[in-house]
């Protein structure tokens, strides 16, 4: 056990050990250090090296053409157009509401359409679902989907009760054949997996505590022509139907958290208010706050409102030798002045805010064309987040049926275990970040419990078996 | 003429063994036990790709058991042991063992090795000689002759092999094989990191670990 920084099994060294290369490229011709590009690996075109080979395409359905699903058809669609061949043409959607599906189908013109979730899981066409409905229905849809044999993407939280989270991440679990991964998108982006093993291996010290916000001028209301799609529209509104702002907003914040701090929360303390005139009759506080106890005495304080978007959204790590703020997928090192230096920081690039200097963690820093501009204008990332979980989903589910395929073709005998050992040993399969069930399960227990902490405005300790199925 | 019941039931008996004595037995791959590594060279460092995918199975003529409390197996002929068998490892099982982008390593190789138009490693058995002396206990020690074929050429190949009888009906052939890369029209990967030109050697070793089980008779 590593004493220092609370984080046990990894060390500077291995973090040095494990970068190595992507270092020394980056030393010898200034070869960008962004994970993004090394896990494109595009070789130049003399180098003799190839690229990676594309997955083989999967045909994906998208159930739930929402804001959130319309936007999920936006994003295949940049992923499709990414490469040379589309690697997750949308084959079908559905939607219960058919102004949805007219609006949707602008994305995906070439997708059937349904109005009925089954319909859409019988279409043989489909090998991927896409889970973009309210919160309360995954469980059905995603349940049927794994039986139907199909890959599934479920967004966060799995669920707005921990039984309903448990009975999915056990279909997950056991669908051996098929990929599943919830919406927990961060887990994909590649400035979270550049940072992960740099806070890991103690960069910051020792740590002290997390402090993260997810602020927002809104107000969730969706008016609608009838007051049955209304209610419909609204269900975040409604404490029978969300987990309110930890569950929708927050999630992603606290799931990032446990994944930096390698563990998960002990207890919870959540308060609640609804600050502003209630006119939409909601239920779900609009302003929540929360503080986590992690182990070796860490905290993680985290605050949400809509009712006011001062700093928007931001996280910040401290530890007893420095700090390290990440926004809008970029990330400062604010060193303390008792902190050794690496060397590296001074040619690394620096942006001032108010009376504090901090160094850019983008990894591309000591590149001179990211040196100019402001904080807010420098944007070393292509694509949202979104982007990269499905690009990891899509690019997973297509790899994992070429690999059952072939696998079963050699061994028609073998038990699932068996199986699973064999998948577990396939690079293409964890070549891409994603989360997983279990990822999936930790972090909608935390914003279940945590949404039930905040509305009862009391502290509410974890069982260690709410985790486990 | 009747035929009392006991003799019926004898002459079934005889009947039952002679078949059994003269009949082939097959053992077919199975999926746990399996392991297949590459090991080469090149300018920077040795290197490593591992699999675990082997199909195929191998058949022993009749008579052929494998007892290995015996100073050799039953049912040599001339010292060799009657027997067939074809192997065949998919190019894209094998991947390669190092923690920085193993994709890339294996892109290279799949590509060298034309794995699009020829996705499998084969090796036919032509010839199964056993080597003497035995320590019982221990596995056989063979010397296998065949045909491999990588990259769609096919080449004559030889090496030693142990074949060691396991519970439960199963065996397991290990051995390793040298093998040329230009022999079989595979060009050496050497790609160009940005820090210089990183060659592979020519010359990889292939060992394998195989696991394989008696195929139970149907009864008819």
């Amino acid at each position: 056990m590593n004493k220092k920084n609370n984080l046990p099994e990894s060390n500077r060294r291995d973090f040095l050990k494990n970068t190595s290369l992507a270092t020394m490229m980056a030393m010898m011709g200034g070869v960008e250090l962004r994970a993004e590009d090394a896990a494109k690996s595009t070789p130049a075109p003399d180098s003799g090296l190839t690229k990676i080979p594309p997955a083989p395409p999967i045909n994906v359905g998208v159930v739930g053409l929402g804001d959130w699903g319309r936007q999920i058809l936006g994003t295949l669609a940049i992923l499709n157009t990414a490469r040379e061949k589309p690697s997750a043409p949308v084959a079908a959607i559905c939607d219960t509401y058919h102004a949805a599906i007219r609006r949707g189908g602008k994305d995906a013109p070439n997708a059937q359409s349904y109005e009925d979730y089954t319909k859409l899981l019988a279409d043989p066409n489909v090998q991927a679902v896409i889970i973009a409905t309210p919160t309360g229905t995954h469980r059905e849809i995603a349940l049927a989907a794994l039986a139907a044999g199909k890959h599934v993407y479920c967004e966060a939280p799995l669920a707005n009760t921990m039984d309903d989270a448990k009975a999915i991440a056990k279909a997950a679990r056991d669908a051996v054949k098929l990929v599943f991964q919830p919406g927990l998108q961060q887990r994909s982006h590649p400035q979270i997996q550049f940072l992960l093993p740099y806070i890991r291996s103690g960069a910051l010290g020792k740590n002290i505590m997390v402090r993260a916000q997810w602020h927002a001028n809104t107000s969730w209301y969706h008016a609608a022509p009838t007051q049955e799609r209304e209610d419909a529209l609204n269900w975040r509104l409604r404490n029978a139907t969300s987990t309110g702002l930890f569950g929708e907003e927050g999630i992603h914040q606290m799931d990032t958290v446990s994944n930096f701090l390698r563990g998960r929360p002990s207890a919870v303390t959540g308060f609640s208010s609804m600050m502003r005139a209630n006119v939409n009759n909601r239920e779900t506080p609009d302003t929540v706050q929360a503080v986590f106890e992690y182990p070796h005495g860490v905290q993680f304080f985290h605050d949400l409102t809509i009712c006011n978007s001062y700093e928007k959204t931001c996280e910040v790590y401290l530890g007893d030798e420095a700090a390290m703020m990440m926004r809008d997928f970029k990330a400062w090192l604010f060193k303390e002045s008792n902190a050794a230096l690496g060397g590296w920081e001074v040619y690394a690039r620096h942006d001032t805010f108010y009376d504090a200097t901090g160094i850019a963690l983008v990894a591309n820093a000591s590149k001179q064309t990211t040196l100019s501009g402001s904080a807010e204008s420098f944007h070393p990332y292509e694509h949202e987040p979104l982007y990269y979980a499905l690009d990891a989903f899509t690019s997973k589910a297509g790899w994992q049926n070429k690999e059952v395929k072939e696998y079963e073709e050699y061994y028609p005998d073998a038990d699932a275990q068996t199986l699973l050992d064999h998948l577990k040993t396939v690079p293409a399969l964890t070549s891409k970040p994603a989360a997983n069930w279990q990822d999936g399960l930790d972090a909608t227990v935390m914003a279940i419990t945590a949404n039930q902490a905040a509305i009862k405005k009391q502290k509410i300790t974890f069982e260690k078996e709410w985790f486990e199925l | 003429m009747r035929i009392p019941t006991w003799s019926a039931a004898a002459l079934a008996v005889c009947l039952a063994s002679a078949l059994q004595a003269g009949a082939q037995t097959r053992y077919n791959t199975q999926p746990v036990g399996n392991s297949v590594r590459v090991n080469g060279t090149s300018t920077a460092h040795d290197w490593e790709m591992d699999g675990s995918l082997i199909g195929g199975y191998i058949e022993f003529g009749a008579g052929v058991t494998l007892d290995k409390s015996q100073s050799a197996p039953a049912g040599l002929q001339d010292g060799k042991i009657p027997a067939t068998a074809y192997v065949h490892i998919p190019v894209g099982s094998i991947h390669a063992k190092v923690d920085h982008l193993p994709e890339v390593m294996d892109s290279l190789m799949q590509k060298a090795m034309k794995a699009e138009n020829f996705p499998r490693i084969d090796f036919t058995l032509k010839e199964m000689t056993f080597k003497a002396p035995h320590t019982a206990g221990k596995p056989f020690d063979m010397e296998v002759a065949g045909q491999l074929v990588i990259a769609g050429v096919t080449n004559n190949a030889s090496f030693p092999v142990t074949l060691e009888p396991l519970d439960g009906g199963k065996i397991k052939i290990s051995g390793s094989a040298p093998v040329k890369m230009t022999a079989y029209g595979v060009p050496p990967p050497a790609p160009n990191f940005g820090l210089g030109l990183m060659r592979c050697g020519d010359d990889v070793k292939v060992s394998f670990d195989w696991t394989l089980k008696e195929k139970i008779k149907e009864k008819k």
